[in-house]
């Protein structure tokens, strides 16, 4: 309860001489990565298996590890479990233990060879809002290159695992031929570097002396004052709009809170702390575009279509305004966006950056191309997913639609849950490239994680949600599942000392 | 009276017109802060003449005393599922919300704390859709146009950052500074450009002498063609006026890089070849994210009619001798470009039946030079058709056809068949469209465009 008399710092006087102090904004140290990104000279002629095996290879050793710390002096029944090296070498009633990829095999799942088969031909993703059945049609299986089997048992209600990721199972191989299975283990997080380790600590107001003792510094243990520390700021789904213009004011006055105008000053000092904002996917708004579409089709053969496209149906006006928004922040805070599902770049995984073309003003901070390449861009626009060291803390962030296609095979609603089995999958977007679309790999599969993030924040959730999560070697991550701005107008602020989160929601009323 | 007061006043009862903080200090260049500080005192000052005669928004910043509050209150979004909270962490949350006065006091109760509040807005009537106001920071953009953005977020009260970068971009010169703002509009519009009544500015005759390439090319004998040949250029450059009027030609001068290289492409036919085909698809495909400024024109015309040619001729030179080197791997496919099937023009320009004498000294120039033939190949270059699309000065596109030289590096037999087809199309075009072929003058468009065309168009 508060009552109009008692708020302090109001601003609700008279015009005072006072010079106002503007305080400056904290610096921000930034060094992203770029993991995700892929050469413009790419050829698409490959085969999607190969991702498959590099993944495999490169996070079997790792499950092999910890399932054989756990499993190899295991007796059941009398009988010692023995590692079969292959899917393909398990023998009927000889307990055993296996490591392989999970094939999900889903009635609702799309599949090309039905699309082929029945002569469907689409251009865009089409979006089932579920592949999960719920009358236990689904299948799980293992495979590795040798072969696949059916793995069955209760254990396998208890815990979700989605195509493309890796696990070991024990157990015995009954007489259907399926692998009844007693227990199951995964890679779980990798190892997680140190702060600091990629970029130096910039020297500057307020956080010189955490600095120094960075060595300790522990997201646990890290004093509670907050109010000093820099921070962050994470939004997505800006959804820029031209017809829907019902979050336009909430816009306006997230900009004005973010440039430090709105609000008084010692809020406005809060302010300056937050030294960088992340755009995580979805600034500008589709939806109208679809009714366009629908719209138009009626007159469709009096238009005249060059290269089968109708001009005249672009409308510029959501990534103006985009740019304006990004024009006027940018003199005043470092920008990095990664595309989202909705965005102008292209649809697969992982998402290139956004070109700068787009945004004719905003792109006057965009990386110099004569800079050096330590200096990222003022202006970043980046992949999704995007890896990068800001702030000393390794920070892995997605545009959502990794969560999203996981969120499609289990039954549940649990997006933290699915972000922390990513992680302990060692995978950032295991659902690629059966369901979640993504670029043919063949030498490296960039979404296994190498390292260990301190953040991981996904965008354009349903949601706002958070939890640290540990790992078995004393591992931290942040987990944030970032809201749409259009649909809850809130703005997620990370400390960068403590890896704290706060919200902030905004409300015309 | 003050200031503010006298503004306010105009603006919200006789203009009637609502007002943000945001915009009010931009108005009177003052702090936002003293902008909220001015609402405010208008507003108590108002109403105390004549309640309910201005009407505010109060901007609440705070944390509110419970999430079952924040529900059940003004916000409908907290509608979603509560039961996530279960799996995950309550993070603080501070709320900004942004209220009528009517409404102040509920809300107020709602807060736990506030850390801040002020007025937002006031309008002359009760505000039902808060949306609008957002119309009224659009108007924002009037005030920020010319504004240097350090100043201004000293001024208005941004929060300053010393560490920002921009990008240093090429072509940023010392003179494009100067010009640089109304060079942006004019490239986003160049029709409007040109029907701009522009008075040819001598002050810039001394920035063409600056450019890159003068100094590399002395001026060569020949410029007397130039002269010949400038004035049907700019009879031409604008086909739909009355041709053989110089202020045309004036006026696309202005618009700078595009329209001048039209220029000098039209005043000198045997030459404009790769070169400023090269510029020309630079400018085309703008798109590219970097650094775009180059293509803003750098330079601007001068009354001196000489001074510009002779500056031209330089630019030329110099460019075709960088280029030369470019042309015989280009040589193939602008071959298969030059199909005559392909040939077809999607609008000409209206027919100027102005004789040429441009025209008539082309068709005596030889249509090919063998400038080498040793090991068994030919090189050199041929006269060929080529198809350019430009905007005309009431900004259609346009294509048209003209004539260019593209080098050619083949086997000893020369193909006579190709030759002849694209006689036949040089003379087509000539009689069709005098004006386009020679007059426009244009350099060779963009290879494979007008191939593309007309292979997707239903026919």
């Amino acid at each position: 309860m508060v009552a109009l008399e008692d708020v302090a710092g109001s601003l609700r006087q008279k015009p005072s001489d006072a010079a106002h102090q503007v305080p400056s904004r904290a610096s921000s140290s930034y060094k992203p990565l770029d993991s995700f990104a892929l050469e413009k000279q790419r050829s698409y002629k490959q085969q999607f298996g190969d991702m498959y095996f590099l993944r495999l290879t490169k996070i079997k050793p790792a499950v092999d590890e910890v399932a054989a710390a756990s499993w190899s002096d295991t007796v059941i029944a009398g009988e010692t479990a023995k590692r079969v090296p292959r899917v393909l070498d398990v023998r009927q009633g000889e307990l055993c233990w296996v490591t392989g990829t999970v094939y999900m095999d889903m009635p609702l799942k799309p599949s090309i060879l039905e699309d082929v088969s029945k002569d469907r031909w689409i251009s865009a993703p089409i979006s089932t809002p579920k592949y999960f059945s719920e009358d236990g049609s689904d299948q799980i299986m293992l495979e590795d290159e040798s072969g696949r089997i059916r793995l069955v048992g209760d254990m396998l209600k208890t815990i979700h695992v989605v195509t493309g990721c890796i696990i070991a199972v024990m157990g015995t191989e009954n007489a259907n031929g399926e692998l009844e299975i007693i227990d199951v283990k995964f890679p779980d997080l990798c190892p997680q570097l140190e702060r600091w380790s990629l970029s130096k600590p910039a020297a500057s107001n307020g956080t010189k002396k955490r600095e120094a003792k960075d060595e300790d510094e522990d997201m646990a243990d890290a004093p509670a004052k907050s109010s000093g520390n820099k921070k962050i700021a994470i939004v997505s789904g800006l959804a820029f709009s031209d017809s829907d213009a019902s979050h336009a004011l909430d816009l306006d006055l997230l900009l004005e809170y973010l440039l430090g105008e709105a609000l008084s000053p010692a809020a406005q000092t809060d302010i300056s702390q937050i030294s960088r904002l992340i755009i995580a996917g979805n600034s500008i708004s589709t939806s109208d575009r679809k009714l366009d579409t629908a719209a138009t089709a009626a007159d469709e053969k009096k238009t005249n279509k060059k290269y089968g496209y109708d001009a005249s149906s672009y409308n510029p006006l959501p990534s103006q305004l985009l740019d304006s928004f990004l024009a006027e922040l940018l003199p005043s805070i470092p920008v990095t966006l990664l595309p989202g599902a909705q965005d102008p770049a292209n649809a697969s995984y992982p998402q290139q950056p956004i070109h700068t073309a787009m945004f004719p003003s905003a792109r006057e901070y965009s990386k110099d191309p004569s800079a050096p390449a330590s200096q990222p861009g003022w202006f970043d626009a980046v992949t999704n997913p995007w890896e990068g060291e800001v702030d000393g803390w390794r920070v892995l962030g997605t545009g959502g639609q990794n969560v999203d296609d996981v969120f499609k095979y289990v039954d549940s609603d649990d997006r933290l849950g699915m972000m922390e089995a990513m992680c302990r999958w060692r995978c950032c977007a295991p659902t690629a490239p059966d369901t979640l679309w993504s670029y043919p790999f063949q030498d490296d599969d960039p979404f296994v994680m190498k390292t260990c993030p301190h953040l991981y924040f996904v965008g354009c959730q349903p949601n706002f949600s958070t939890k640290v999560i540990q790992g078995p070697d004393g591992q931290e991550v942040r987990l944030i599942t970032v809201p749409s701005f259009t649909e809850s107008r809130e703005l997620v602020i990370v400390d960068m000392e403590t890896l704290e989160v706060e919200k902030v929601k905004i409300s015309a009323a | 009276m003050d200031e503010h007061k006298k503004f306010l006043s105009d603006r919200l009862l006789s203009e009637e017109r609502p007002i943000t903080y945001r915009l009010l200090s931009r108005a009177l260049d003052v702090h936002v802060n003293t902008a909220k500080e001015m609402l405010y005192d208008f507003h108590k000052y108002q109403n105390a003449l004549r309640s309910d005669s201005v009407h505010a928004t109060y901007l609440v910043y705070g944390t509110k005393s419970s999430d079952n509050a924040q529900s059940n209150g003004d916000v409908e979004m907290t509608s979603s599922i509560p039961d996530h909270d279960a799996l995950s962490e309550d993070a603080p949350t501070t709320t900004l919300t942004l209220a009528r006065e009517e409404e102040l006091k509920d809300i107020l109760a709602d807060y736990k704390q506030v850390t801040a509040i002020h007025v937002y807005s006031l309008a002359p009537h009760p505000q039902k859709d808060l949306c609008l106001l957002s119309d009224v920071s659009t108007q924002l953009s009037e005030y920020s146009i010319n504004e240097d953005t350090t100043a201004a977020a000293k001024k208005y009260g941004t929060i300053p950052n010393t560490q920002v970068r921009r990008r240093n971009r090429k072509g940023r010169s010392n003179v494009t500074a100067l010009v640089s703002k109304p060079a942006k509009q004019e490239s986003m519009k160049l029709e409007s450009v040109k029907q701009e009544p522009t008075a040819p500015k001598p002050a810039f005759a001394a920035k063409i002498k600056q450019d890159p390439f003068a100094p590399k090319a002395p001026a060569s004998d020949a410029k007397p063609i130039k002269q010949e040949t400038s004035e049907p250029s700019s009879k031409n450059a604008t086909p739909s006026s009355s041709a053989g009027k110089k202020p045309p030609a004036l006026k696309k001068g202005v618009s700078g890089g595009i329209m001048q290289s039209f220029a000098r492409a039209a005043a000198l036919p045997p030459r404009p070849k790769p070169a400023p085909k090269k510029e020309e698809t630079s400018m085309a495909l703008s798109d590219d994210g970097e650094a775009d400024d180059s293509d803003i024109p750098a330079k601007k015309t001068t009354s001196d009619p000489e001074a510009v040619r002779a500056a031209r001729k330089q630019r030329e030179d110099a460019l075709r001798r960088m280029m030369e080197d470019d042309d015989e791997e280009e040589a193939e496919a602008s071959e298969k470009d030059d199909e005559p099937a392909d040939e077809e023009m999607e609008e000409a320009p209206e027919p100027e039946p102005e004789p040429e004498p441009e025209t008539k000294k082309e068709e005596k120039e030889p249509a090919e030079v063998v400038s080498s033939s040793g090991d068994g190949r030919r090189r050199g270059k041929r006269r060929v058709m080529k198809k350019k699309r430009i905007l005309d000065d009431q900004g259609y596109m346009v294509t048209i056809q003209e004539p260019g030289w593209e080098s050619f590096s083949e086997d000893d037999a020369a193909p006579p068949a190709k030759k002849q087809a694209v006689t036949v199309t040089q003379s087509q075009t000539s009689s069709s469209t005098p004006s386009s072929s020679a007059g426009k003058g244009k350099k060779p468009a963009g290879k494979g465009q007008g191939n593309i065309m007309s292979f997707f168009a239903k026919k």
